[in-house]
């Protein structure tokens, strides 16, 4: 490296504390295509590179999918690799994804969620993530700047574990979290050397070296492939805890800890909860403390991490609650309602038979605002209360 | 809880000849099984070159296939230049052989 980076509070925007995060990391390749809301990320680490803050070799590729192919061969030959896209992006590059998980490459990626093609919406909506949830890889989701430059960190270090090994890709919402300006504590690089240190101390994953031929992805059909499958799950089951223990770490490190899987807000004497995750989950929040203070008894349990889906201890945070609302950001065809309440809903025999209730809001950047989720909560309320309740609410269309 | 049968070594689709990774039960496709002659072979080889399996197994003084692998391609046979490898239709060995 030829230039130190000391680390500092500074104003940035979610894109830019995505290329910090991923600076720091020291990655060995670069592989990165532009697209709205991603591209200040390409624009941030080619400017890291030009001033001899990253020391990688910056690929320029001709599409998003050349870009994971060859994050994917790079993390292969035994690099560290970053790379970064968004919706029509993503979808670009959706056999390299799959291709990458299958191999069990450990490549980090930012997606910035946007809407899907079909209708050209140049705006924000998780429903990218959405599409690639059955691509193999961890999915983990970001609230603010903060947290994305924290999340980028620690997915290196949850990718690269010997016994995870499968990629990781961080999500923000765009818009509203890839332009939005926030102070930022930026570490040292000193410290993210150290914070990602133990897995220098693991066994050594195999790689492509010359003079020791591999094959890698050929097992195609019959046992191996079976064999394949079941240790590629049983890998994103242990994704779950690993990601649980890398947060606690990290905040004995930088003093920040998110709790893992899923943050917990105000849930300990809750009776109904919300469900939301990325940037809406700040705005929740605000609405959950002012409802706190009229007297109603309502947390939020914030989704940090979608793949795995977290299971357990969602089993384990709603036991006993009366009622339950899921803001879905993006919409699940086929079963008319949010995907994460649907997901949810398959919790119902661990939870108990409550009302959970799912809320479609924020597609296409429109604001999950304060008056929504008063509504919603309302709603939820009125549900706890042993009330008729509407299962699903495209909640824009009943203004 | 059962206890799975997992063959192969590594968490990621590595492969190579190597008979650790050779999980692979692609003897079972075979439709000719190769059957080598002790006594014309003079160990050159070429069999181990040509097959494509990489399932010839050196026996010293002689090679034979290893069976749970050989698809029964015939190309060792084609290409032994003392004709010391013969195809036999598998058919011929269902009586001393469960299948």
């Amino acid at each position: 490296m030829k230039r130190k980076y000391k680390g500092e509070v500074r104003t940035i925007t979610g894109n830019a504390a995505a290329a910090y995060g991923a600076m720091l990391c020291r990655p060995d390749v670069v592989a990165l295509y532009p697209i709205t809301p991603q591209t200040e990320v390409v624009e941030q680490l080619s400017r890291f590179s030009a001033d001899g803050l990253l020391d990688a070799e910056m690929v320029e590729v001709e599409g998003e999918n050349t870009a994971m192919n060859i994050a994917a061969a790079a993390t292969i030959s035994g690099g560290r690799v970053f790379t970064a896209s968004s919706s029509w992006g993503l979808a670009f590059m959706y056999d390299a994804l799959l291709q990458t998980a299958g191999f069990r490459a450990p490549v980090v990626m930012v997606n910035v969620n946007r809407e899907m093609p079909g209708i050209l919406a140049v705006s924000t909506g998780q429903q990218d993530m959405i599409g690639t949830r059955d691509a193999g890889w961890i999915q983990i989701i970001a609230e603010d700047c903060q947290e994305i430059l924290d999340l980028v960190i620690m997915a290196y270090r949850l990718a690269e574990d010997f016994d995870i090994q499968v990629p990781v890709m961080v999500n923000y919402d765009g818009f509203y979290l890839s332009y939005l300006s926030e102070g930022v504590n930026i570490p040292a690089r000193e410290e993210v050397d150290v914070f990602l240190a133990p897995l220098k101390e693991q066994p050594e994953r195999p790689k492509l070296v010359p003079g020791g031929p591999l094959g890698c992805g050929t097992h195609g059909i019959e046992k191996g492939f079976v064999e394949l499958r079941y240790k590629h799950c049983a890998a994103m089951e242990r994704a779950k805890k690993k990601f649980d223990e890398i947060d606690r770490l990290f905040g004995e490190s930088f003093g920040r800890s998110y709790g893992g899987q899923i943050e917990e807000y105000r849930m300990e004497d809750a009776e109904i909860a919300l469900v939301a995750s990325g940037s809406a989950a700040g705005t929740v929040k605000t609405v959950i403390d002012s409802k706190r203070k009229q007297g109603l008894k309502i947390g939020l349990v914030k989704l940090r991490m979608f793949r795995p889906f977290p299971s357990e201890r969602l089993s384990r945070v709603f036991r006993g609650k009366k009622a339950i609302g899921v803001i879905d950001r993006s919409v699940c065809f086929g079963w008319n309602c949010g995907p994460i309440y649907m997901e949810l809903r398959a919790l119902s025999p661990e939870i108990g038979l409550i009302p959970i209730m799912s809320f479609i809001d924020g597609l296409a950047n429109m604001d999950i605002s304060i008056v929504h989720i008063e509504r919603m909560i309302d709603s939820v309320y009125a549900a706890s209360q042993g009330k008729p309740y509407q299962r699903v609410t495209w909640v824009v269309l009943e203004e | 809880m059962v206890k799975l049968k997992i063959h192969t070594k590594y968490e990621g689709a590595w492969s190579n000849a190597d008979e650790l990774l050779l999980c692979l039960d692609t003897g079972s496709w075979r439709a000719e099984r190769p059957m080598v002659d002790e006594e014309k072979c003079n160990y050159c080889g070429l069999c181990i070159l040509y097959c494509p399996t990489q399932c010839m197994t050196n026996m010293e003084h002689h090679f034979v296939p290893n069976l749970d692998f050989c698809k029964g391609c015939g190309i060792c046979a084609r290409e032994c230049p003392r004709e010391a490898i013969s195809m036999v239709a598998e058919g011929n060995f269902r009586d001393e052989e469960e299948i």
